[in-house]
Parts: structure tokens; sequence; C-alpha cells
């Protein structure tokens, strides 16, 4: 019969030119497919890695806590600040039990693939070389600084990019491939950003990476992994006398998040503070930055820090530069430059750092770092690698460092699902 | 305020029961509304509860204008979502049914029963696969009714009555904190409950019309609330030639709903009493239209056309208002409006042939085109007294973007099918039947699905001299995924530099793997004439569902918490029995009776591999051949099922009583095997504050439910009780007085009817709550989220005329 045979010939023609129809594209509504078409929106995928970044170092005061909270050089006015304190990173609380999963990171290392991938399939015409060139090295800059991070608060980690999934990295590897991605980003980003007018500016360029703070990142990387050499080069080739205008620290911006409940102001007084004691200890009486640093109150026994910009919370603050010099010298054996680097660093100490011999050096330089990057939560990262944990938080000795005290445990969530234990300290600490 | 005393009640009962259960019926396929006993509350659903074998009909509420939970033979993984509501057709056009989320109201409730003439059930797969991935969980087709021949006829028919509160015990009513002045503040019996409707019809050699209006009101039993109801409709059809005809259907109605602050959105009424809600308003307006337009042309030697538009809309829009004394010293004001619109266009060609005296043909070759289209948009706000705001300004200002929320959404759907029935018929005694249908749908990348179905149907009464009537079939549909699935997530959560840029993260991929769940059913069943009165029919079914999305969690170095999949098997088999008995039939006596149950069971057949690290990991404690239904609670450190909140039969017995002039109806429905779990009212805690240890109370049961609040921290909820649900309902009777003799000197007069309806009458159950159907999960919670209002019985005294 023929007839059937031409109907289902109609209908199967029917069906396979009916595709095109069947296709609805989404009315107000965003979604990810096709939506990075145009520089606008690509950068807005971009501002989403800072803002991740932001989540990731500022709820609960993460950057506080594995920072100079840890060694209780400043307080934070939150009810886990003391066990923090006290080493006692396992307690039975939500808090410490979200400071210990690295999820966050890891949202800041997805979002810098996307970015990458994005720019990469970007139409030729969305994205000026300027452009295509800024994210990728924000990209890059903001992955390194994620996986940097991850390295120096859990030491071992895993890896989550496309060819080693899941795959356990010491924390060496991880950092030596963080510095590839830092000094791929070092090439593609600008000293100075240019705002949405095309106008260069300096205000933008404080929070987002430039090429200062991929240089100071990179450096530190390469410090962390022993390099001095390598860093040395690196900061003498970049920090010349022609670039000197046009430097910029970096720090995060402030801002609203719907997620979770993110300081405003983190630095904040009424939440961030500092012992008197601790304060005279650090900075002795006669150190002329104490002034221009703290506000003291000696009836409350307290010092806050004074915020000069409260928009933004510096992690890699120009002044930073003289230091990351005077360390990398001092690495490449260059003792006599490291001390001018870090006598025109400290300006304003009571020390005499002229007369800083090799042995005597490490232990200036590590308390000028805690005096000029205090609030930078960079102070526990530096004890690692200087070797002196053991000599700063009590109750650690140089066996639980070996074990891995000065790394954070790992959260019940990164070992169930990455298939880890903790290092042999949080095993049985 | 009791209607039939105890004793006695409980006498008429047994005997109903004994009688009922001794005898009984066959599965319907269709009811004529007319002979069926209606509902005073509204909803077209209510006049269906315990007429059919297999159909669940769930009163979980009492709130006028909300839909009863309709189950036809479905099952999904969410008892929560509308997912296992069958189809539903008017005059075989699928419409908007499903309560819209702005307001609750009802569809079927835009219908009086009046207007009805028939409801069509379709269960079986060799015809349900005709309606594709529409309808995996049955259909209910209602045909609405036409003019009848005459001119002209005029139909009036009223009813008013009352609504009144039973089991209202202060000794069960945990609920309410046993606040019984509150209560008695919020709830309260004698509230009105009526209906009017006006029809006019008429049918000639031109086709036939009808036309007419309804009115409904209903003001439950919370104070101050209210449901109403008006519509207006038409159904006509005009032989425009003696090929061609056309036929319009339209039903424009317009519901409104009011709402209160205690009693439905708080049911912990706590002392003292509840604060003053002058100034509260909740309203809540629909329109909802349905409308289709068809034409049919005869185009000679068997070939028929047709081609069938269907319009429904429904249009809903809520304000709500709550003051300062309610909320804590806030005022709140939220405005929201969905529109929701559906249009199908069916063409086919239907062909009938004779092949022989002994093999016939019927077939019928169409596509369907279905789109829908929703919108919603909406605003709310809320501001603190200290901000300015007052009880009676009821304009909220927000300040910022914490303040004021606004909404706007817009989703729309194509759906494209081409089907092929073909029923053949052999010597009258061996039906057989075939559907091939294939769904496109916009949702997924791979957009076509093929619905295939065979069954067969063979009357023994010939060749065996036996009246039995046998038929089998087997067939697949499918289940839509909703767009949340497929289309991926894409959002911005933090804004950066100032508030001037935005932070968009690519946070889920879309899901290209999306597909519909496959259904694939078996149907075997047979009609037994034991007399020529007396008709038994059982029928099995077994449902297999296949390849449901879910999400697979993710390890925390991935960025996205989860991915989706699709697998895992559910399983849905059961029998339906139904005994159809005639049992008294004289020149003045007729008894008539219906007996029909349902026994169901649910299972896990498969689940996906890992499925702890899955959204399914609720179900990772059901071991293969459990109830997917299980109610799973916390022993200790261990996980067990302590019941299921599925009955393991459910039905209804129905009786007609006619003598002369008089008739009177019952229906009894019934649940039996069903758990609830009671949560306690005061064993709640976080877990960190209990050292992760429950504390058992001795007056509770062991068993406890771990949840996580909105700040991610851990809960353990105690379950107070673990209750039998099972229950015995005296859901309608009726009784009428035709008083034709009476009035016969009035030559227009030619029917007039005089009724007396009551609805909820008597629920026997064990239950300590008011309703044993009133949760919708099978857990009563501690806060009553997903329970019902009290269920209010009713009482009404009506009037039908016929010139």
């Amino acid at each position: 019969m023929k007839f059937p045979k031409f109907i289902l010939l109609v209908a199967m023609t029917l069906l396979f030119s009916c595709s095109k129809t069947l296709t609805i594209e989404p009315e107000n509504r965003t979604v990810p497919e096709g939506y990075y078409n145009s520089a606008q929106r690509i950068q807005q995928a971009v501002i989403g890695g800072y803002v991740d970044l932001r989540r990731a170092l500022l709820t609960n005061y993460a950057w506080m806590m594995y920072g100079e909270a840890r060694v209780g050089d400043l307080n934070v006015v939150v009810p886990y600040q003391e066990m923090v304190a006290s080493q006692e990173l396992m307690a039975d609380n939500r808090y410490l039990a979200e400071l210990s999963d690295w999820g966050y990171f890891y949202d800041v290392i997805r979002d810098a693939n996307d970015i990458l991938d994005i720019v990469a399939q970007a139409d030729d015409e969305a994205l000026s070389t300027y452009q295509g060139n800024l994210f990728k090295g924000e990209a890059l800059a903001l992955k390194s600084m994620a996986y940097f991070y991850l390295a120096r608060i859990w030491g071992a980690i895993p890896s989550a990019e496309k060819n080693d999934f899941g795959k356990r990295l010491s924390s060496e590897e991880a950092v030596t491939q963080a510095a590839l991605w830092a000094a791929e980003a070092k090439e593609l980003v600008p000293w100075i950003l240019t705002n949405d007018d095309g106008i260069e500016s300096v205000a933008l360029t404080a929070v987002r990476f430039n090429k200062t703070a991929v240089t100071s990142l990179l450096a530190q990387e390469q410090l962390w992994l022993g390099k001095g050499q390598d860093a040395y080069d690196l900061l003498s080739n970049a920090f010349t006398a022609g670039t000197a205008d046009s430097l910029s620290g970096f720090g995060l911006s402030n801002g609203e998040d719907r997620r979770t409940d993110i300081p405003a102001a983190p630095l904040n007084g009424s939440v961030v503070r500092m012992s008197l004691d601790r304060l005279n200890a650090i900075y002795p009486t006669g150190d002329a930055r104490r002034a221009s640093m703290f506000n003291i109150s000696t009836s409350e026994n307290i010092a806050t820090l004074i915020i000069k910009d409260a928009s933004v919370l510096e992690l890699l603050p120009q002044r930073e530069i003289n230091l990351l010099f005077a360390e990398a010298a001092w690495r490449s054996q260059r003792l006599e430059e490291a001390k001018e680097y870090l006598s025109s660093a400290a300006t304003g100490a009571t020390e005499d750092y002229a007369a800083l011999t090799e042995d005597t050096f490490g232990a200036a330089l590590l308390l000028e770092r805690q005096r000029m990057l205090v609030g930078t939560g960079q102070r526990v990262f530096d004890l690692i690698r200087f070797g002196e944990v053991s000599s700063y938080i009590p109750g650690f000795t140089e066996d639980d460092v070996e074990k891995g005290a000065a790394y954070w445990p790992l959260s019940a969530s990164s070992m169930k699902g990455n298939a880890l234990s903790q290092n042999s300290f949080w095993s049985n600490p | 305020m009791r209607l039939i005393p105890k004793p006695g009640g409980k006498v008429l009962l047994f005997l109903l029961i004994s009688i009922g259960a001794a005898m009984s019926v066959l599965a319907q396929d269709s009811l004529r509304v007319d002979s069926m006993i209606l509902s005073n509350r509204s909803g077209l659903e209510n006049i269906l509860q315990g007429n059919i074998a297999g159909l669940r009909v769930k009163n979980w509420s009492g709130t006028p204008g909300v839909q009863s939970t309709l189950n036809l033979r479905g099952l999904s993984l969410d008892p929560t979502d509308q997912s296992t509501m069958p189809l539903i057709l008017i005059n075989g056009i699928p419409v908007i049914a499903s309560p819209s989320n702005v307001t609750g109201i009802n569809p079927l409730s835009y219908f009086s029963p009046e207007q009805v003439d028939r409801i069509e059930i379709i269960k079986d797969i060799d015809r349900l696969a005709a309606y594709g991935v529409q309808a995996p969980n049955g259909a209910l087709n209602i045909i609405m009714k036409e003019g009848q021949p005459g001119s002209i006829h005029v139909r009036g028919s009223a009813f008013a009555g009352v609504n009144f509160l039973q089991n209202m015990d202060y000794r069960k009513d945990a609920f309410y904190n046993f606040n019984t002045r509150g209560r008695r503040e919020v709830y309260g019996s004698g509230a009105m409950i009526h209906e009017q409707n006006v029809m006019v019809d008429g049918a000639g050699t031109y086709g036939s019309y009808l036309f007419g209006l309804t009115n409904h009101g209903d003001k439950g039993i919370i104070k101050n609330t209210g449901f109403g109801r008006q519509s207006l409709f038409l159904n006509a059809t005009y032989n425009i030639t003696e090929r061609l005809s056309a036929h319009f259907y339209n039903n424009l109605a317009l519901a409104n709903r009011n709402g209160r602050y205690a009693g439905e959105y708080s049911r912990d009424i706590t002392l003292p009493v509840i604060a003053d809600e002058s100034f509260f308003m909740d309203k809540n307006r629909n329109i909802g239209l349905v409308s289709s337009m068809g034409l049919t042309y005869q185009l000679g030697s068997g070939f028929k056309i047709s081609s069938v538009a269907g319009l429904s809309y429904e249009g809903a829009s809520r304000d709500v208002y709550i003051p300062s004394d309610v909320l804590d010293g806030n005022i709140y004001a939220s405005s929201a409006a969905y529109k929701r619109q559906l249009i199908t266009v069916n063409t086919s060609l239907n062909y009938l042939r004779d092949f022989s005296d002994a093999l016939q043909l019927d077939m019928t070759l169409g596509n369907e085109l279905r789109n829908t289209d929703d919108r919603l948009t909406s605003v709310s706000g809320q501001r603190s007294m200290e901000n300015g705001g007052s009880n009676y300004v009821k304009v909220v200002t927000g300040y910022n973007a914490n303040q004021t929320d606004a909404l706007s959404d817009h989703e729309k759907e194509k759906l494209l099918s081409f089907y092929g029935i073909w029923k053949w018929k052999y010597k009258k005694d061996l039906g057989v039947n075939m559907v091939l249908r294939a769904d496109g749908s916009s949702l997924y990348k791979n957009k076509w699905a093929f619905y295939p179905a065979l069954g067969v149907h063979y009357e023994l009464k010939n060749s065996l001299k036996i009246p039995v009537t046998v038929n089998a079939s087997i067939g697949r549909t499918g289940v839509l995924s909703r767009p949340e699935v497929y289309r991926g997530v894409l959002d911005a959560y933090g804004d950066y530099y100032g508030g001037n840029y935005l932070g968009v993260g690519q946070l889920y991929p879309a899901f290209g793997g999306a597909k519909s769940i496959g259904v694939t059913q078996i149907d075997a069943g047979l009609s037994f004439a034991i007399l020529p009165s007396l008709n038994l029919s059982v029928d099995y079914f077994n449902k297999t569902y296949r390849n449901f999305t879910y999400q697979r969690f993710l390890p925390n170095i991935s960025g996205i918490g989860y991915e989706y999949e699709t697998g895992g098997a559910l399983g849905l088999s059961g029998v339906e029995i139904s005994l159809d008995a005639t049992w008294v039939q004289t020149k003045h006596f007729t008894w008539t009776g219906n007996l029909n149950m349902a026994l169901y069971k649910n299972k896990v057949k498969e689940l996906p591999d890992d499925v702890e690290n899955t959204s399914l990991a609720y179900l990772g404690s059901l071991s293969k051949g459990t109830a997917v239904t299980s109610l799973i609670a916390w022993e200790g450190k261990q996980p067990k099922v302590i019941g299921n909140s599925e009955p393991k039969a459910f039905g209804g017995l129905s009786n007609t009583f006619r003598y002369r002039n008089i008739s009177a109806s019952i229906i009894l429905t019934y649940a039996w095997g069903a758990n609830i779990v009671a949560e306690s009212f005061s064993s709640r805690y976080y877990a960190d504050r209990v050292g992760n240890d429950f504390p058992l109370k001795s007056a509770e049961t062991p068993y406890y439910l771990v949840s996580a609040d909105a700040d991610g921290r851990t809960v353990y909820q105690g379950i107070r009780t673990v209750e039998d649900g099972s229950f015995l309902r005296l859901s309608r009777a009726s009784v009428s007085w035709h008083l034709n003799s009476v009035f016969k000197k009035l030559a227009q007069l030619s029917d007039i009817e005089v009724f007396a309806r009551g609805d909820n009458l008597l629920t026997l159950s064990k239950y300590s709550g008011i309703n044993p159907e009133e949760n919708i999960t099978g857990v009563r919670r501690y806060d009553l989220s997903y329970t019902g209002t009290p269920l209010p019985s009713s009482v009404a005294l009506g009037l039908k005329l016929v010139f």
C-alpha cells in the first residue's frame, strides 16, 4: 500500500526539518551558552574571578585566620579566633570547618580556566589585543595566586587542571606550576590598566592584576621555591628606574556579595585589632611608623590599623617590593645589596640594618615583613618560608612542623571527595 | 455540630461496607456526571473522588479554591511537585490544570460540575501513548455538555449551605500549640457555601448550542477568608454543510481568593492569641480562559479531516501586605503576576475502512503543536517601622537590594508531535490498537523521542460462551524534565570596584544529555459479567520509570558543586478491582452500587552507582525492591525505614437508592496502610549543641530527621509519633426528590428537583491530627509546611429546574 509509505516519508522529512523550529532562545535570562559575546561580558567573567577570590579570602576573615590571626599578631573579634590562635583547627566548629575547606579557592581556579576558554574562543572582533591580553593575563594570575594560597595553606593539594585533574601535587610542584602561569601572566598584563573609557586608571589598577602585582606574586613564588637568583633577576629586570612611575599595589576591592556574610570593611578596628603589648613587642617605642600605621588606645590597651583606603584590602602592596628585593638579594648571596634594600624599605625603624650579618639578616627581614605587611595575611607563610614556625608558634616543635603542623587540616569533604587523608600531624594532633 | 448521630452512623457504615464488599464493579472508562454525587466544594476533581479504581483524589487542604492532589497511576521522585498529575483535557484539548504558584487557585474550579457531561479516564497505555510525553500519568478527558434536541431549554440550579468543622478536638490539635483560644479566633463554623448555574441550550439540524453562567462562593472555615468564581461559557456546533461542521467552546472564569496571616501562613498560633490583622491583605485573583475551535470535513470514502485549535490562558495575580504588628516591627508588601498560556493545534486525518465483514480499520494520522508561554513578574519589599513605615501605608519603598526584590521571568516551550493510531477490529471479538507517536521538544538537544504502544482486547463471549473480556497492552510514554536541568546556570553573585562591575561566574554548564524520563507500561485485565447485573473487572499494570535526571556531587576541587546525570529506575505496579452491581431493579425501587479498590506497590529498581554522592542520596538506605515512598529517619547513627507515605490500598464505595421520585446516594472513600510521621514540636536541636548525639525523649519515638538550616547548620528534628494514616470517610451523601408530579400543571416546567447534599461528613481514623490526608509528603512537619489547613465539612440544600 503506497499511502502509508508516503505518510511515513512525509513524517520523517517533517521530523528532521523541525529541529530548528524547536529551538528557543531564552529571553530575559542569562544562560552560559553564547553569553560571553562582548568585551564587557567577558570582563564580567574576569571580575567573577576576583569576586570569588574575595569570597575565598574574606569569608570568616579567612585571610587573617590563615595569616596573622593564627600567630596572634592581630586578633579578630569572632568566636573562633581563639581556637585558631591556639591551633585547635580541628575543633568542632562550623566556621573552622568552613575555613579548613578549600572549595572557594578551587572556585577561583575554575573561573580562571573558564576565562581562558572564553578568551580563546572569543570572536576576533569581540576583544581588542589589549583586552585579550589583559583578560588572559588576569586569569592566569588568578589561577597562580589561588594555587599559591592553596599550597601555602594546605601543603600538598590536588590539581584541578584538565590534563591531570585530581592528581596530588606536592607543595613544591603546585607552586612551580603556579609560577609558570604567573610568568606567562606577567608578559600579558600592563603596568597601568585603562578604564572603560580608555583612560589609565590608578584606582582600577590597584584592584586588578597589573605588572607590578604579578611580578611580586611571581617573586614570592620563586622565593617560596628557594630560587633566590631567579627572583633577583626577575625583580631587577622588571623594576627599573624606567618603570618606577608605573608601579601599583594590588588588593581586593570591597563590595557586595549575596552568597555569604563577607565583611564590607574587613580591617575595621572594631573587629581587627592588636593588643598594645604585642604592638610594643613588634614596633618598639621610637619606631616612627607606629603613629602612621596604628590608632593606639592606651585605655583599652589596643591598637587598630589605620586604613588609608577602606575600599581596598591590600594583598600585594607596593611597599613589599623592596622587601622582596632584599630577600632575593640575600638568598642569592648579595648581603650588602640586601641590607640596602631592607634599610630603604624599613624607613622609620629604630634598628640599624647596616650592621646585619648573614646570620642575623633573616630574623631582621622576617621582623620587617611582620611590621610592614601587617594586615595582608602573610605572616604564617613567611614563617614557613623562613623555617621559623616552631620559633613563633607556641606549642609546635620542629617535629610537629616536620609532620605538617604549619598547614591547615583537611576538611571532611576535601578528604572524602578527593580520596585524601590528613597529614601525619593532623591525623593525630 | 454532628449531622449523623454517632451510633446510627456507625451501623449505617457497617451495613454499607459489608454489602459493598460483597458485590461490585468494572473499570470505568467514562463517568456521566449527572449520575454522580456532586461536591459542594469547588474543583471538578472532587466529584471524581472514590469513583474510579486507581484515581486518588487527596483532600489535603481545607482552603477553598485549592486543588486536591490528583494521582492516576503516577509516581515521582519528588512528592511535593505536580509531575504525577494526570493530563487534563477539555473536549480532548489539553488545558492548564495545575494551580499557579502565585495564587494557588485551582484551574479545575473554573468549571461547575453542572457544565460537564462526562469524564473519560484514560489509563491504559494503548490509549495513553497517543498523548506521548504529555501523559505519563494517565489522562482525564472532561467532555462538556452540549445542547439537547429542541429549540430551547433553560436549566437553572442553585444550592446554599454552610461549612462546619469537625474533629477540632483540643486534645488532638497539637498543631495549634494546644491554643484553643487562638484557634477559635481563627477557625469557625457556619460560613456560607453556595452556587448558582443557569444554562440555555437547544439542538436541531443546524447543530447545537449551549451557553450559560455560573457563580460559586465558599467562605471556608478560616474567618475573613473565602473563595469565589464566576464564569460564562458556550458550547456550540454548527453544521455549515452536510460535510463540514464547526465546533466552538469557550469558558471564561474569574476566580478570587482572600487569605489571612493567622491560620494560613502562620499555623503556630501562639499566646496571646494573634496580632491585630486589620491591615493585612492577601488578594488572589485569577482569570482563566479555555477556548477552542474545531473544523471537521467529511471527505467521503471513509476519510475525515479535522483540525482543532485550543487556547488555555490563566492570568494569576496576588497582592500581599503584612502590617508591622504581625511582622515583628516590619511591614511587607508584594505583588506578583503569573500569566500562563497554552496553545495547541491538532490536525488529523481519520480513515474508516471495512476490509470485509469481519475486518475493520479505524486509522488516525495527525500532528499536534503545543506551545506554552509562561511569564512571571513579582516585586516585594520590606522595611522597618523605624524607617518610616506604618501599618496602614500599603506602599513599601526599599532603599536597596536587600529591601526590595524584583523578578521577571519568561519561560517558553514547544512540543511538536506526529502520531498515528490504528484500531483494528476483527469480528467484533478481537480489537487491536496500535499507536506510534513522535514528540519533539524544545527542551533538549536531542529533540525527538518515540512512543509506540500495542494493545489487544478480546471478548470471549461469542467464541467461548463466557462473559469475559480480556485485554493486554504494552507501550511507552515519557515525563518532561524541568528547564533548570538542561539549561545551565550563569549567575552574578557580587559586585566590584565601587559597584561598577558585576562579577558573573559561569557556574554550571548546560546539560547536553538532558532527556525525558522514559516510562514503559504493561497492562493486563479482565472484565467478567458474573451476572447480567453484576460485573467484576480486575486490571493489572506495571510501570517502569527510567532515566531520572539527578545531580552528581563533585569533589570540592571542581569549582562547581555538581553535574547532572541520568539514570536510576523506579517501578510502580498495581491491581485495580472494580465491582459494579445493580442489586435491585423494580418498577419503583433500584439499588446500584460500586466498590473499587486499588492495591499499589512502588519500588526502587535501580539506583545510580555511588548514590551517596548524588542528589538521590536520601534513597541510599533503600535496598532494591523497597518502596521509594518509604519514610526514612535516623535511629542512633543508622538510617531506617519507619513507614511508607503511600497507602497499600485505596478506593471508594458508592451506593445509590431510588424509590419513585426520591433518590439517595452516598460515597465512602478509604485508604489503608499509609504512615504519617508527626514531627515533634519541642525536640528540635542544633547538632553541634547536643554533641552530635540526638537526645532521646521518653514520650517520643527514638527516630529523628536530619536537615540543615539556612546557615548550613545541621538540625536534628525529633519524631513524636509514627502513625497509621488509614481512614474511612463518608465523602459525599445526597438525597434528592423530583417534584414533577407536584408541579405537573406547570406546562413549561419539565423537571424540578430538590436536593440536600453533604461533603466530608464523617472520618474514621486513628490519626492524631485533623485530616489524615493533610500531609503532602506523609510528614507532618513541626512548622506545618506541606500540611493543609483543616478540611471542613459542609451541608447544602439545593434546587434544580428545567424549563
